[in-house]
């Protein structure tokens, strides 16, 4: 009994070696914490780089993420790209100078007075930093942290939705093309077995990178203190997606198909969350994606808030029971195919 | 060792794909199951194998009534090749082997190796996966599973498909070589060279019926002409009523 779970075990491990999905798992791990921590975490602090050239001496001394320049050539050069914004400062010391703002369209008119009204902020900023300072930091979230555990919380919550989804299908339709489902019809082995087998491996391997992305993205108090509560919703998330996919691929005769409908699933999955977190948009509606109170527990995981009442864990928990009873149906149905 | 009384079964409605068959085979018996395309052989297969559920009628394997009956007990003492070779061609020879071994009792199971051997597997080619293989070795690498957990009974499915000749006599040498040690086996085949000189007995079916079931020595003397005795395939056209009719 042991032994033949041990071998479901090494034997699933060998398909997904062979499909490449460890490879495809790692490449993304270490895509997204690139992102988040080189461009996402910095997005902030730095919105568009700031130019000065000022003969004068009229704006003062240097200022904080503005970078001076000795001519107006090399001002009109360095904010020639549509992003970065040039401060001509015309005028001496004396009498003070006049400001003019050099810069590229970048196509979108209010975009474009964001950069300026940007860039006019950091002038003025010396007066107020220290009121800033305060309003900034509000307990142990600071800005940086909050961004930091929102995109961890999006990155690891399609992770989980797309990798995991593909990731199962891939070994069932190869399993399925090779005909050897229909062998296991044979065998003194449940179907539970061989679906567990499956789910185990999915599910530890979500897991391990769960933890690796929230504790590499995190640091390691912080990360370690929201991680129980992550791994909670990742592990739901996680049997849900798997199992989706694995009827999915029992049902659909070619990837062909499966691919379109992976769309499908993506965008009806993705949407709400997307409306919510980018856009900001709470819709009425969204109080009955299923998807979107996963989202909100992931999310809320993040920031160790303990959101979610009985009700989300008794529907979790019947999802993945339905969900694992057609599974087992689509498989009896595949092994009774032609043999 | 098979008993199938009165079996039915339907695909849905006014799809009956089987009409009540009867025939029983003893033990240590090598029994044909010979029928046109469509004629419900593998049906009838997957009933015995319980693959398919919700037939009428009974089955009995063993000595047990496999409706009753522990269905992976039965399992275990069973071997079926089915008509293509499915196997992991991400794996070896050897692994597809051991993976299969892993679900058998340790005591029933042979050794994989020997198995190979027996089967004039390509020594050099234990080791490479399948999807390296062509059709007779990977046809061989299906057999060793069959026999894998020395079954007590056997389900071949077009054993010989895929084989050169000098494969199919090997094949022929192990399947009388399993009888001899007391294998029942059931073999469904298009092939009438294995059945006359295999089978024991052979069963013709038609549209879900039994058309005739003798021994080929039998089937062939009853069809006799004046000129000259048939062979098992023109007495198996005579009977399932395609080609050659005068
Ligand atoms: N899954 C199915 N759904 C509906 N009808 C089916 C199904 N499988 C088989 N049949 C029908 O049942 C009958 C018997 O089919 P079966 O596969 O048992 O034939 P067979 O004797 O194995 O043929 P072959 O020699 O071509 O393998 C056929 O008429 C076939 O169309
Ligand atoms: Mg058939």
């Amino acid at each position: 009994m042991r032994g033949s779970f041990v071998a479901l075990l090494k034997k699933d491990f060998r398909l997904c070696v062979s499909g490449g999905f460890f490879l495809l798992a790692l490449g993304s791990l270490i895509l997204y914490s690139c992102y988040i921590n080189l461009v996402y975490a910095k997005l902030d602090q730095e919105l568009f780089p700031v130019y000065r050239y000022d003969p004068g001496k009229a704006g003062g001394e240097r200022i904080a993420g503005v970078t001076d320049v000795g001519s107006l050539n090399e001002l009109e050069e360095a904010c020639a790209d549509g992003y970065s914004v040039g401060l001509h400062i015309n005028g001496d010391s004396v009498f003070g100078g006049k400001t003019e703002i050099m810069m590229v369209s970048c196509g979108i008119e209010r975009l474009d007075h964001i950069r300026e009204a940007y860039a006019r902020s950091l002038l003025f900023q010396e007066d107020k930093t220290d009121a800033l300072g305060q309003a900034e930091i509000i307990g142990v979230n600071t800005r940086e942290m909050k961004n930091r555990r929102e995109m961890t919380a999006e990155v690891l919550f399609f992770e989980l939705v797309a990798v995991g989804f593909l990731g199962v299908a891939s070994m069932l339709f190869k399993e399925k093309q090779m005909g050897v489902i229909r062998v296991h019809a044979i065998l003194p082995v449940s179907r539970i077995q061989f679906i567990l087998s499956k789910l185990t491996l999915l599910l530890s391997s979500d897991l391990l990178f769960a933890a690796v992305l929230t504790v590499v993205n995190l640091g390691m108090p912080e990360g370690l203190k929201a991680l129980p509560g992550v791994l909670l919703q990742a592990g739901i998330l996680s049997l849900v997606m798997a199992l989706v996919g694995f009827l999915c691929a029992e049902l659909l005769p070619d990837f062909k198909q499966f691919s379109l409908i992976y769309l499908v699933i993506a965008v009806f999955i993705t949407t709400p969350v997307f409306l919510s977190v980018q856009a900001g948009v709470e819709m009425e509606w969204m109080r009955f994606h299923p998807m979107y109170h996963l989202f909100t527990a992931m999310k809320n995981a993040y920031f160790q808030v303990l959101s979610a009442g009985g009700l989300y864990y008794g529907a979790c928990a019947a999802a993945i029971i339905l969900l694992f009873l057609a599974a087992g149906w689509g498989l009896g149905r595949e092994m009774k195919k032609e043999g | 060792m098979i008993r199938v009384n009165n079996l039915t079964f339907s695909y849905g409605k006014d799809k009956e794909a089987l009409h009540g068959l009867d025939f029983t085979v003893g033990e240590g018996e090598i029994f044909g199951f010979l029928g046109p395309n469509g004629s419900g052989k593998s049906t009838t297969q997957k009933i015995l194998t319980g693959i398919l559920k919700g037939y009428g009628g009974r089955v009995s394997l063993l000595g047990q009534d496999i409706a009753a009956a522990d269905t992976k007990e039965l399992l275990k003492q069973i071997g079926v090749l089915f008509e293509f070779p499915y196997l992991y061609t991400n794996l070896s020879a050897v692994d597809n082997l051991r993976y299969f071994a892993s679900f058998y009792p340790q005591e029933r199971v042979r050794d994989v190796m020997e198995l190979l051997d027996k089967l004039e597997f390509k020594k050099d080619y234990l080791k490479k996966p399948v999807s390296s293989y062509s059709k007779g070795m990977r046809q061989r690498v299906s057999m060793a599973r069959a026999l894998l957990n020395s079954p007590k009974l056997l389900f071949l499915d077009e054993p010989t498909s895929g084989l050169d000749p000098s494969g199919a006599v090997l094949f022929r040498k192990i399947i009388e070589e399993e009888r001899g040690n007391g294998t029942t086996v059931f073999l469904t085949t298009h092939n009438m060279v294995d059945a006359d000189l295999l089978c024991d007995r052979v069963a013709f079916i038609l549209n879900g019926n039994i058309a005739a079931l003798d021994t080929p020595q039998n089937l062939k003397e009853q069809n006799r002409t004046a000129q000259k005795e048939p062979t098992l395939e023109e007495v198996f056209i005579r009977y399932t009523g395609r080609g050659l009719e005068e």
